[in-house]
């Protein structure tokens, strides 16, 4: 029975939604990510657990949960999960995203329960609960989940706090990866450990995609402001202090220097608040090298750009500001939109993602008039406009992320395995591995071919290479002789002396001896004379001796003569070799069956 | 997302005049260069490799961004969508779409011989081969042209040299009529221009205009008059609503552009110029000539260097003068992935739109492709005001 690896996805994967990913690996059940499906109202926006248990709680059937990453698409249904369905085992999760997801999950309950007035959802309390139950992660760290499964996170740089986890019981290996960026990408192989992994999972959602550079989105940015700036209206870009709004800010302020620009730029307090906090929380989180890549300087220390007021939202003439929250659902973004919606001069710029029932999901939508409270309606005249930014693996990350972790197999979760022929075919193609695309609820399982390591003495590797010859290669095997030990969970190839001794025992000393008779009416010791003087002249190159006590010895095997006791003329030749010796008994007894005949 | 910020060029000079000079810009890297790019739909096209082994034939989906008129800032989605994919075994420069069919003939530039493919539909993404078509001769240096229009059941026409360009039903194989000429000058242009009528232009500048309704001799018109002896001609032919309103531009390798009526392509030109390519001795199978679909008398034209240029013939005359371009687009000479500076970056094809005035996708020796959709500089001019639509 060859040993494997199932692979099952729980979560649907038309669009970003509800990643769940059940493995099972050495007897051990592990269940990555637990997202959200963000565009449905009922139970479909939760992972399918049924696969796991019909009923009941879920701790007895995983031995832990990791999370990759903050994003409701992948964290968005935990506390669904622990407390609703039930689970009282460890989740794992690196320390930034211990830290933010809570607040995404509780802005999101916000949202769905008193926005959208939903009732089956998890509670604030919940989301304490749940987050009691997690084991943060540190990068590069090995953490026994038990005495078997061992885990370890590894920088991916998607978003703050993304890591790759490297699962492992035994000799067999998983690696789990949602999207990695170019940093993580150089130094995969590195921390990899060179392990190759059984199996590299990755999400492939945009795995078809040939994205536009980044460069392109970056202009079409600019172009928008500059043309509202030109014609004197205003700019507002809700973001997230998570989001890209340093980056933004970077952008616009290098244009407004380049092109001696004069219209305001502001960002709100809150903003920088926020920023600067998980600025830090990342600086502490990451090593030397990964923060070297980053920015250095202090967050909001720009030229142009200056901190808001809310009285600034009157002021006559062409700004941009820069507000959270980043989906309009509440605060001082949704003030500043009301009051600048009705003039069709101005523009919005959504950086992201907005959740259901957020005014940022209905704009994008393109309602074009908004129910406030108090029955009060907004016209949205001003210019509305989606820009994305986000990073996800296209078909050429995902050939490179193989490209580096050469693991043996490739399992990409998507959904809708039929789309993706070409791209499977590609990495078999590419790569000679196997690649799996499970549906929904449908089980991959791949057989894995574990390398069994063994610790190899070095009186016995000396031993070998004093024998000279050429060095061993992988085209070219050598045999050697040796003993193998399995002692607790390890193997160890050893002389045979030294096992001997190990194990107390002494060497039994095996000898086989061979009765040939042979018509000759010489004496005994003619006879001997004369096997003597032929075996030496037929083999040449062997070591041939005739020794004083009345014996010839070839090698190690030795010749008597005695005269039979039945026949006077007949002699009986007892050959006689121990183990070691027999490779040459053949020869000599074909030799010695010619002098029979002669 | 705590990404990288690169600060070194995040706003380069050409992007940042981009901002005027294009209403629409979109930067891709291709795994491998193409040689191709050919509408197989009004959104979809097929780009190919070709290294001398192993390529891959690719059907793009065009980002919606570009097509979303109405609601244009609402769409986000601004990359290219592979919608099927597929291998070949050897190079594919040139590749033609069979209208009114999911099938693509390619030819490897190298033989004669042509592969016909079917792009798949909606159940599987994956381009399969289905067969391949002989060409009428097995020796070629320069490969086949390929040429088709809107017939039923499918036909393709196609050729290596004049002598040998035969019109084949697609799923028969049956040939249906055969340009009968003993000149085997190699052929470097090949287009219908009606459903009857279609023209075959020689490396040498020569074009036959040929109706495969009679079994009457071609006609064949002579080169243009040029200065070199030893240049190359590529051409292309605008196609109007009646044959006879139809314009042919000839190209040559030294730069020379002639443009003539369809009806007296024998006798004298309609206006002629020498336009500023800016030739380098590079590798000519990339020169590429292009009538503009939708705007009167552009011509575009590509391949002497990293840059595809935009000219408006109207205004031309019969003197050969210097003409300077329209436009521009010096792309992928500014946003180069080239790492080997000894061989500069090179266009190596180019197609417009067929119904977005000044969109136009072009492809260069580096991998990229990009789509853009160019602002008229005497038009914004006019109109004194960059950012109008």
């Amino acid at each position: 029975n060859m040993p494997e690896i199932n692979v099952t996805p729980l979560g649907a994967g038309q669009d970003v939604g509800r990643s769940c990913i059940l493995v099972s690996i050495g007897g051990k059940n592990i269940m990555l990510d637990c997202g959200m499906h963000m565009g449905y109202n009922d139970d479909r926006r939760f992972p399918d657990f049924s696969y796991i248990t019909q009923n009941g709680r879920l701790t007895d059937f995983l031995d832990c949960v990791i999370i990759s990453h903050f994003h409701l698409d992948h964290c968005g249904a935990l506390p669904y999960m622990s407390e609703m369905v039930g689970y009282d085992g460890p989740i794992y999760m690196t320390h930034p995203t211990k830290a933010i997801c809570p607040i995404l999950l509780e802005d999101f309950r916000k949202i769905t329960v008193d926005k959208k007035g939903e009732t089956n959802f998890f509670t604030s309390q919940m989301i304490k609960d749940c987050m009691k139950k997690v084991v943060p992660l540190n990068l590069h760290q090995t953490v026994q989940v038990d005495d078997e499964l061992e885990i370890k996170a590894y920088y991916a740089g998607h978003v703050l706090g993304a890591a790759m986890v490297h699962i492992k019981v035994g000799s067999e290996s998983v690696v789990y990866t949602v999207s990695v960026n170019k940093y993580a990408k150089s130094h995969i192989s590195a921390w990899i450990d060179k392990c190759r992994p059984d199996i590299l999972i990755s999400e492939s959602t945009y795995a078809t995609t040939i994205r536009d550079s980044k460069r392109c989105r970056e202009r079409d940015f600019l172009k928008k402001v500059h043309e509202t700036i030109e014609r004197g209206g205003k700019v507002l870009i809700p973001v997230f202090a998570l989001g890209r709004a340093q980056e933004l800010c970077i952008l616009l302020e290098t244009f407004w220097e380049r092109m001696n620009l004069k219209a305001p730029i502001y960002f709100s307090t809150g903003l920088t608040e926020k920023a600067n906090h998980y600025y830090k929380l990342f600086i502490t989180w990451t090593n030397q090298k990964i923060r070297k890549t980053f920015v250095q300087r202090n967050m909001f220390e720009f030229k142009h750009i200056k901190a808001f007021d809310r009285s600034y939202a009157d002021n006559p003439g062409p700004m941009v500001v820069f507000a959270t929250p980043g989906m309009l659902h509440a605060g001082q973004s949704l003030q500043i939109f009301k009051k600048w919606a009705g003039n069709e001069k101005n523009m919005v710029i959504m950086p992201g993602y907005c959740v259901q029932g957020t005014i940022g999901h209905k704009i994008l939508n393109g309602q074009r008039k908004l129910e406030m409270e108090g029955r009060a309606t907004l016209d949205v005249k001003l210019q509305v406009e989606y820009m994305s930014f986000s990073a996800h693996a296209d078909a050429k990350g995902i050939m490179q992320l193989i490209r580096m972790a050469e693991p043996r197999n490739m399992l990409l979760v998507h959904g809708e395995a039929v789309k993706m022929e070409f791209l499977k075919g590609k990495i078999e193609q590419e790569f000679s591995i196997d690649c799996y695309m499970p549906a929904n609820g449908e089980t991959a399982t791949v057989t894995t071919n574990p390398s069994v390591p063994v610790d190899i003495s070095l009186n016995l590797l000396k031993r070998e290479m004093a024998l000279g010859g050429p060095l061993p290669d992988p085209k070219k095997p050598r045999t050697m002789h040796g003993t193998l030990i399995m002692k607790e969970n390890s193997l160890k190839l050893v002389s045979s002396e030294q096992a001997l001794k190990e194990l107390g025992l002494n060497e039994h000393q095996l000898r086989f001896t061979c009765r040939v008779q042979l018509q000759d009416p010489h004496s005994d010791p003619d006879t001997l004379h004369r096997i003597y003087t032929h075996l030496k002249s037929v083999l040449k190159g062997y070591t041939i001796q005739h020794l004083p006590d009345g014996t010839v010895m070839v090698e190690s095997i030795v010749i008597k003569v005695s005269s039979s006791a039945e026949d006077t003329n007949a002699k009986v030749l007892l050959l006689s070799w121990s183990y070691q010796g027999g490779e040459y008994f053949f020869t000599a007894l074909c030799i010695v069956k010619r002098l029979m005949y002669q | 997302e705590m990404e990288a910020v690169e600060f070194d060029d995040i706003l380069d000079d050409w992007f940042i005049e981009s901002l005027k000079t294009y209403k629409d810009l979109h930067v891709y890297q291709l795994e491998h260069p193409t040689q191709v790019i050919e509408w197989t739909s009004e959104k979809t096209v097929c780009v190919t490799g070709y290294s001398l082994s192993k390529n891959e034939i690719l059907e793009l989906r065009l980002p919606l961004k570009l097509f979303a008129d109405e609601n244009k800032g609402l769409c986000a989605e601004r990359d290219f969508k592979v919608a099927h994919g597929g291998f070949t075994d050897g190079p594919v420069r040139r590749l033609r779409h069979i209208p009114g069919t999911r099938c693509v003939v390619t030819n490897d530039g190298l033989s004669s011989d042509l592969q016909v493919w079917d792009l798949g539909g909606d159940d599987s993404d994956v381009i399969r081969r289905t067969g391949s078509i002989a060409g009428r001769r097995n020796v070629s240096e320069r490969g086949s042209r390929i040429a088709a229009r809107l017939s039923s059941p499918p036909q393709v026409l196609h050729g290596a040299q004049s002598s040998d360009v035969q019109l084949t039903e697609l799923t028969s194989g049956r040939t249906l009529y055969k340009l009968e000429t003993d000149s085997t000058d190699p052929l470097s242009f090949l287009q219908f221009v009606s459903d009857t009528v279609f023209l075959a232009g020689c490396c040498n500048g020569s074009v036959y205009v040929t109706d495969t309704r009679t079994s009457a001799a071609p006609q064949l018109s002579p080169p243009p008059a040029s200065s070199g002896d030893s240049v190359l001609w590529w051409a292309d032919a605008s196609v109007g609503p009646h044959p006879s309103s139809c314009r042919v531009v000839r190209l040559s390798s030294s730069g020379q552009a002639v443009v003539s009526d369809l009806r007296s392509l024998g006798g004298g030109a309609v206006c002629q110029a020498q336009l500023d390519v800016q030739e380098r001795c590079c590798n000519l199978d990339h020169i590429r000539v292009s009538w503009a679909p939708t705007l009167d008398d552009c011509i575009s034209v590509s391949g002497f260097s990293g840059v595809v240029q935009i000219y408006n013939t109207c205004g031309w005359s019969m003197e050969l003068q210097e003409r300077q371009p329209l436009f521009q687009h010096r792309g992928h000479v500014v946003s180069s992935q080239q790492t080997d500076d000894s061989t500069p970056v090179f266009t190596t094809a180019h197609i417009w739109h067929p119904e977005r005035p000044r969109t136009l996708l072009s492809a260069a020796s580096d991998g990229s492709v990009h789509v853009w959709d160019w602002v008229d500089p005497e038009q914004s001019a006019a109109d004194g005001c960059w950012f109008l639509y």
